[in-house]
């Protein structure tokens, strides 16, 4: 009699073992090729663009008004008196702030004005100093009013936060080149 | 009389069955949270820094024009013309309404670049705008 000889019992199971292996080679690619880092800057919104032919001039009281001139010799001038960069912000806190209770229409608006020339980190220095002093205005205002940090203001109190202080800048028109 | 000492009969493994998937969750994560579409920068250019900043809160909005230390300008992937930054923002602008231009320009230029630019972006009706800078510490 021939004894016949049994198959073997098969293991019919893929190996899983060495999946984590994979995965952490791919988990380790997505980390290495992860750019987390956030943009930051500092953010405006363009005015809208309208000819010249259809422009309408608004006069603006001076009271209104904090022009900012930065010339191509690295001058800053608010409203036509020199100033230091680091001072921007001190003087126009005040005048923000006298501005808070006035309607709308009667806002404190910044105008920046700059020459061709003028180089672009004094107009960033300046802008920052601007938003700056607006910010510390805001923090100052939730602080009293609602005793609350800024960032944890909700909807409607940033709403009026918003409507209280707003943000007006104003990029002047570049002159035309002759 | 014999003492038998008190032993569970559980195992004294940690089972790993279920660390693949842990691994995925995190592998998933990191996907979701990559920008893969790196640009080269074919300028050279140094950021301005500042106190005043704040963070742009979503990424895929954004598109880039950098302004080099040469006055070159690149436009997302390429090397552009100042004329040409209208017609490519307007394009862009149809497709995606609420793009935020972020300047990257190098501090050293001259606001007539800018000027040139935002005018460009103004008549491309793409107004929202970031000047990239760094944190001043």
């Amino acid at each position: 009699m021939v004894t016949m000889k049994k198959k073997k019992d098969r293991d019919a199971e893929i190996p899983s073992a060495g999946m984590s292996d994979i995965v952490f080679l791919l988990l380790l690619f997505f980390l290495v090729s992860t750019t987390i880092d956030v943009d930051t800057g500092i953010g405006m919104t363009l005015p809208e663009y309208i000819p010249i032919e259809e422009q309408v001039f608004v006069p603006l009281s001076k009271e209104r008004l904090a022009a900012l001139n930065i010339n191509e010799n690295g001058d800053v001038l608010l409203d036509g008196n020199v100033i230091a960069i680091p001072q921007v912000r001190e003087t126009l806190i005040p005048r923000i702030e006298s501005k808070i209770e006035l309607p709308k229409n009667k806002k404190l608006v910044v105008s920046i004005k700059t020459a061709r020339k003028t180089n672009y980190n004094l107009y960033i220095q300046t802008l920052d100093q601007i938003k700056a002093a607006y910010a510390e205005v805001r923090t100052a205002y939730s602080q009293n009013h609602f005793n609350r940090k800024l960032y944890e203001l909700n909807d409607e109190q940033n709403k009026e936060l918003r409507a209280k202080i707003p943000i007006i800048i104003s990029i002047a028109e570049p002159e035309r080149i002759k | 009389m014999t003492f038998e000492k008190k032993r569970s009969n559980s195992k004294q493994e940690i089972p790993t069955a279920s660390m693949p998937d842990i691994i995925f969750m995190l592998l998933l994560f990191f996907m979701v949270a990559t920008t893969l579409r790196e640009v080269d920068v074919y300028v050279k250019f140094k950021l301005p820094e500042a106190v005043a900043i704040e963070k742009i809160e979503n990424k895929r909005l954004i598109s880039y024009i950098w302004v080099g230390q040469s006055g070159r300008i690149q436009l997302n992937d390429n090397i552009v013309q100042i004329e040409d930054i209208q017609d490519i923002m307007y394009k862009k602008r149809v497709e995606l309404p609420n793009v935020i231009v972020s300047l990257r320009v190098d501090k050293g230029s001259d606001m007539g670049i800018i000027n040139d630019i935002q005018q460009a972006l103004r008549k491309a009706d793409a107004r929202r705008i970031n000047y990239s800078a760094m944190l001043k510490l």
